[in-house]
């Protein structure tokens, strides 16, 4: 965690708290918050963000044409300037937004949905040192604030610019803890397998953002095994859970510790090999889809329904050789593989990316940091 | 003393443009032709098959014909928009009962009444809120729709018969005709 200087040199400031809480209060009535405080944002302050990019302040960087907004580099500093960052994590935003932009269900109204889905940023390259982005031990928890920020930032934005306030434009039943703040940094230093964003092409010592839209994150706990296929099908009864599947499909984001991702490499796995194998082995038996109503798709929507219901129609694994094996998974490349967490136990996670019909073969988007 | 600066305005709107004019009234539906667009939810087809004939049967209103959209979750396409506006006089269409489509129905019977025609939007009451939000951004704060009893999806034929006489009042009232 960085620590200010000036902590350690100088007596904590006088305030006028009334003042603070002021200005707090006002941004609570406006509802430009996500209910936590934000930072007050003026003018001079922004200048300072948009500083760190050398963008036209007014380019727009996302539309949702059906809202009838537009989220240019300008508000997405002032909504980070609001969420907390330093000025210099501007460009990672930045980045950020790009991603999500190339994303197809954010701008078709998925942040709308009861499906309550949230964006999920994955960091990667030597912008992660430089800003002092985590990745190693409490990824997904609180208390670093490059990875707190960035996350917020972008959901102020959704919140401010585009209108998604809860109980209004957000119906979301449930929604997610990753609405309020979603980003991971690779643990490049500790993993076997080259970094994600060289999977794109990228170089290592390029900086790049992966923006995925996501909803569950489920851990594995395996502590007890060095067999590769035994800690692989640990990942996979999780990833082809029933109660993920909307239509025929599901898509996952492995996020492997490097105790875990050591025993994959030992045995000589790739990337590869893992993907292959989750892809092979992500299959339910017809009968565990019958069990809870989910054996066919609906003809107007292919969502997952019962074969009973007047809707239905058979789903695609009905007219394969095996009927009566249903694949959860429609592409070995819609799981992705990543490292980061702490050395210290096999305690790993699956991340759930969201998908509808027809499923991603490439289910995220990314964008370089600093531009191309 | 530092100097003091305004606190900026993170939300972007104050370029948004406000058109809350509603589209001429028809005197009475006698001979009018009815467009019916299905957002493609489960029994918006029924619904909006048994008000058309609602007021085919008591209102005198002309042929009904009923479109489908591409996708549930966004506003209609704009090739369907001018096909519906060319070929009807007034439209109601169903139904919002989720968080996308509640406010898709409602930013599609805000372009057809700026497109000039007479407009029920059915949301599921729900999202009642979700459509008002939608509404708001689209610059037509009042915009006047039906919100049907949720939920609408696991409903038996007769049941939705009975949503849409109940409904029948508030679609008259919105479309400007006397009941």
């Amino acid at each position: 965690m960085s620590t200010s200087t000036l902590e350690e040199e100088v007596a904590p400031p006088e305030v006028d708290a009334d003042k603070v809480r002021e200005v707090l209060e006002y941004y609570w009535a406006k509802e430009w918050t996500d209910g936590l405080p934000v930072v007050p944002a003026t003018e001079t302050y922004v200048d300072q963000f948009l500083a760190t990019v050398g963008r036209d302040p007014e380019e727009v960087l996302f539309t949702i044409t059906h809202l009838n907004r537009r989220l240019t580099v300008r508000l997405a500093a002032i909504n980070a300037a609001m969420a907390g960052c330093r000025p210099e994590y501007f460009p990672v935003v930045l980045a950020a937004w790009e991603a999500i932009a190339k994303e197809p269900h954010p701008a078709r109204g998925i942040w709308q949905s009861t499906t309550g889905t949230a964006p999920f940023l994955v960091v990667n390259g030597p912008i992660r040192e430089e800003i002092g982005l985590n990745s190693r031990g409490n990824i997904f928890g609180s208390g670093f604030r490059a990875n707190a920020t960035i996350g917020r930032a972008i959901r102020l934005a959704c919140i401010n610019v585009f209108g998604l306030h809860p109980h209004k434009l957000d119906q979301a039943t449930q929604g997610t803890p990753a609405k309020y703040s979603a980003c991971i940094a690779e643990n490049e230093e500790e993993s076997p397998w080259p970094p994600l964003h060289t999977e794109y092409g990228f170089d290592r010592s390029d900086s790049v953002v992966t923006a995925y839209v996501i909803r569950s994150v489920m851990h594995i706990e395996a502590r007890h095994t060095m067999e590769p296929e035994q800690l692989a099908l640990d990942f996979v009864d999780s990833i082809r859970r029933t109660g993920a599947l909307i239509h025929e499909y599901t898509s996952a984001l492995l996020v492997v510790v490097p105790e875990h991702a050591a025993v994959f490499a030992a045995a000589g796995w790739t990337k590869d090999d893992l993907r292959n194998f989750v892809f092979t082995h992500a299959v339910r038996r017809r009968s565990d889809l019958v069990e809870v109503g989910k054996d066919a798709l609906s003809q107007k929507t292919r969502w997952r329904l019962s074969s009973s219901h007047p809707d239905s129609m058979p789903d695609t694994a009905s007219a394969s050789d095996e009927p009566d094996v249903v694949r959860a998974i429609s592409h070995p490349s819609s799981i992705q593989i990543m490292v980061a967490g702490a050395n210290n136990a096999g305690v790993s996670a699956v991340v759930e990316v969201f998908t509808l019909n027809p499923p991603r073969e490439h289910p995220y988007s990314y964008s370089k940091v600093g531009g191309l | 003393m530092a100097t003091h600066e305004l606190l900026l305005d993170p939300t972007g709107t104050d370029d948004g443009a406000q058109d809350s004019t509603l589209s001429p009234r028809p005197v009475s539906l006698r001979g009018l032709t009815i467009g019916l667009l299905d957002n493609t939810k489960p029994n918006s087809t029924m619904l909006l098959e048994e008000i058309a004939s609602q007021l085919q049967q008591h209102h005198g209103a002309g042929e009904a014909r009923l479109y489908t959209k591409d996708y549930f979750g966004t506003p209609v396409s704009d090739s369907l928009l001018e096909q519906i506006v060319d070929e009807c006089d007034v439209v109601i269409t169903a139904v919002g009962d989720c968080g996308s489509c509640s406010a898709a129905t409602v930013a599609d019977g805000i372009m057809f009444e700026r497109a000039g025609i007479p407009t029920v939007s059915i949301t599921s009451d729900s999202f009642l809120m979700s459509g008002r939000a939608m509404a708001q951004v689209q610059g037509f704060p009042g915009f006047d729709f039906y919100a049907v009893r949720h939920p609408m999806a696991s409903l038996s034929a007769a049941e939705v018969r009975e949503r849409a006489l109940t409904a029948m009042p508030d679609v008259l009232r919105i479309l400007g005709v006397e009941g």
